[in-house]
């Protein structure tokens, strides 16, 4: 089947990512949100580009054609004229599943459904659909219209055919796609864990300070983005939400520093909240260190 | 003999068909918006009314059919059948070293084509994709593909190579392979045709100045060297390119503005030129710019002049003189005002310019005087015949 349109559901970080990413390839997107903030979407889309075209990288034409691809609805009925279904939401099993049954009613029955979970198990969320052939797993990363890399993941039931149309809509959208066998936090979020919870105890501690540790972690390692910026970017919510999943599923290794939970406590989130390990401007860029110490908003 | 000849872009095919006895243009289209519901198609049988209509096209092949159901329309069509088609030619961007001329499409042909895709990745791939959709709706109809390269392959090695380790060269074919080719072969020919001269006792200067744009010295009828070089970056001043810049600007300007090659590339090509100078890349705004007063377009307009006539004095030095300049192409045929300053400028070639010639639009003409030591052509370039006469050639 041809695949023009494709149905986006949650416009969070990642959704918004896939939803760039896909109408900058020129796939038709609809964007469908019930949580909060969901009708900011298509602006913060618009200030994604907005960078983009400050640095060169696309025209004021592009950026106008991109955006006249992408709608924002509410309503779940228009999931029927989709031909590509990308689930997007929080991983959170029953809400996911809710969703995902919901959706397995609307959507024509040849529609693939594309889960980018990557701490639940695809196997478990096609329990609750009827499509258990067409549901695949396949973790893009964020900022996914910069990230050139995913994690395709089959269910027990997903079939070669569903397995090559995700691959091919990763490929289309400029993805490396690296397939790999179903386990929960697959490579990227499993290993950034790690990384993340080590960095923070590092810090807690006293070892060095947040701007330490990823000076030295991203020099060191030829990274663009350090771990702590990285999970800043994601949400320190939801990496602990990870790690407490992890743990659940492998033990205590994954066990999350406590200087992570304070922080989620006193709701020091990273970029949403402009003060996570490291602190941000409202354009959500990073503040140095230098400027931090200028404006005192460097806490460790 | 009846010669198709199309021209497929990603998600566009450009057709005319030609009937070769007389070199006259049946009919000729286009085709939009490939791979949507809404894809455009307009068709202009010669002498006759424009059609035009909007349906899902969603590739080439249907793109393709499409053309020749309209050709062969009772209504708005010029020929009765698609059998009446004796030849296709197609247009390829990139022939890199492989293909010094046109040629007769076969499988290793294609597997060769395949191999240049990262050459011109934005190009050749589309061009591959024509060919394969005409094929598979005229299995019978022999092929031709013509590079856009080809006519520069003449180009002598210490023109062609860049001053870096010839490793890269020998590696990754890094070296000047000239665009544009078809319409300063089309040009120069023309030229020489008008003038009543051999192209091979003439030394031309050829100007291609589009929304991209390139210079080629063409010596005797060869290409011995041109502007554009491994990319269509390099080279004149362009509508959104850049063209020539020092190498280690675009290293600083990447560590200053933190872009990543991506960014610095899409500066390069679709930010610069004109549109980086004045905030527009058609000539005409321009000269409207200018008109108003604008300072930044005077100054771009200048700097694109000047650009132009550094070439030219290049390549007369290249080639030890020069007897004819040609201009074609958008800004070439339409901008009488950039041919009188740069001619102006170049008066130490003994060029003199008739300034009610200049003004003539939409044909060829030669705009110099009769006592000019140089002649000066405008000539509306026709990279379709060209195709369509090589194509004809090889069939």
């Amino acid at each position: 089947m041809d695949i023009r349109r494709v149905a986006v559901l949650g416009a969070g970080r990642l959704g918004r990512g896939i939803a760039e990413c896909a109408a900058s390839k020129g796939y038709d997107v609809v964007l469908f949100s019930q949580g909060a903030g969901g009708q900011d979407a298509l602006r913060r889309i618009e200030k994604s580009l907005d960078r983009k075209l400050a640095k060169w990288a696309i025209t004021e034409s592009e950026k106008r054609l991109i955006l006249g691809r992408i709608s924002y609805t509410l309503d779940l009925k228009e999931l029927s004229k989709a031909d590509l279904l990308v689930e997007a939401t929080i991983d959170h099993f029953y809400t996911k599943q809710e969703l995902l049954r919901t959706a397995d009613h609307l959507c024509r029955p040849e529609v693939v459904f594309i889960s980018t979970t990557s701490t639940l198990q695809i196997s478990e969320l096609a329990r609750g659909i009827n499509r258990t052939e067409l549901l695949v797993g396949l973790h893009f990363i964020p900022p996914v219209p910069e990230v050139p890399v995913a994690e395709l993941v089959r269910g027990a039931h997903t079939s070669e055919q569903t397995a090559d149309i995700a691959k091919q809509f990763a490929t289309k959208l400029g993805k490396k796609v690296v397939e790999i066998r179903e386990s929960p936090g697959l490579v990227n979020p499993r290993t950034l864990a790690v990384l993340v919870n080590e960095a923070a105890y590092l810090i807690d501690e006293g070892v060095c300070t947040a701007q330490q540790a990823e000076q030295i972690i991203k020099d060191s390692w030829g990274m663009n983005q350090g771990p702590l910026e990285m999970a800043d970017r994601l949400g320190l919510d939801l990496v602990l939400n990870w790690m407490e999943q992890l743990q659940d599923e492998f033990g205590p290794r994954y066990a999350p520093c406590p200087l992570i939970r304070r922080y989620v406590r006193e709701r020091r989130l990273g970029v949403k909240t402009r003060l996570g390990f490291l602190a941000y401007n409202e354009d959500d860029a990073l503040i140095t260190e230098a400027e931090g110490k200028k404006e005192g908003k460097q806490e460790d | 003999m009846i010669i198709f000849v199309l021209n497929c872009g990603s998600s566009s095919v450009k057709y005319k068909l030609y009937n070769m006895k007389d070199e006259t243009v049946l009919a000729e289209g286009r085709v939009e918006r490939i791979g949507q519901d809404n894809a455009v198609i307009m068709h202009q049988p010669a002498g006759r009314d424009k059609v035009s209509m909007t349906m899902p096209i969603l590739e080439h092949t249907a793109a393709i059919r499409e053309c020749l159901n309209l050709l062969t329309h009772p209504e708005h069509g010029v020929i009765a059948s698609a059998a009446e088609i004796d030849a296709v030619g197609h247009r390829v961007v990139h022939g890199g070293e492989s293909f010094s001329d046109s040629v007769l499409i076969n499988e290793r042909t294609k597997e060769i084509l395949d191999s240049l895709a990262s050459l011109a990745p934005l190009h050749n791939p589309a061009n591959v994709t024509g060919i394969r959709a005409a094929e598979k709706i005229m299995p019978n109809v022999p092929q031709v593909a013509v590079f856009d390269t080809a006519f520069h392959s003449t180009i002598p090695p210490y023109a062609y190579l860049y001053a870096i380790p010839y490793s890269v060269y020998q590696r990754h074919k890094v070296r000047r392979y000239g665009f544009h080719g078809t319409s300063h072969k089309y040009v120069s020919q023309r030229a020489a045709e008008l003038m009543g001269r051999k192209i091979e006792e003439l030394k031309i200067v050829s100007c291609h100045l589009g929304n991209g744009a390139s210079i080629a010295a063409i010596q005797y009828g060869k290409s011995i060297d041109t502007s554009m070089g491994f990319t269509p970056l390099e080279g004149l001043m362009m509508g959104t390119r850049s063209g020539d810049i020092d190498p280690g600007a675009v290293f600083y300007i990447m560590k200053q503005e933190k872009l990543n090659l991506h960014e610095i590339d899409s500066m390069l090509n679709k930010h610069s030129g004109l549109h980086g100078m004045a905030g527009v890349s058609d000539m005409r705004d321009i000269e409207k710019a200018i008109a108003e007063g604008d300072k930044l377009a005077r100054l771009a307009y200048d700097m694109y002049e000047y650009r132009i006539r550094k070439y030219i004095g290049a390549y007369v030095a290249a080639m030890d003189g020069v007897d004819v300049i040609v201009f074609t192409a958008g800004i070439g045929e339409n901008t009488p005002s950039l041919r009188t300053a740069l001619c102006a400028n170049l008066s130490y070639l003994g060029i003199a310019i008739d300034e009610e010639m200049n003004k003539i639009r939409g044909r060829d003409v030669e705009i110099s005087t009769p006592d000019s030591r140089v002649k000066v052509f405008v000539i509306p370039t026709d990279e379709e015949l060209v195709i369509a006469r090589d194509t004809a050639r090889l069939v």
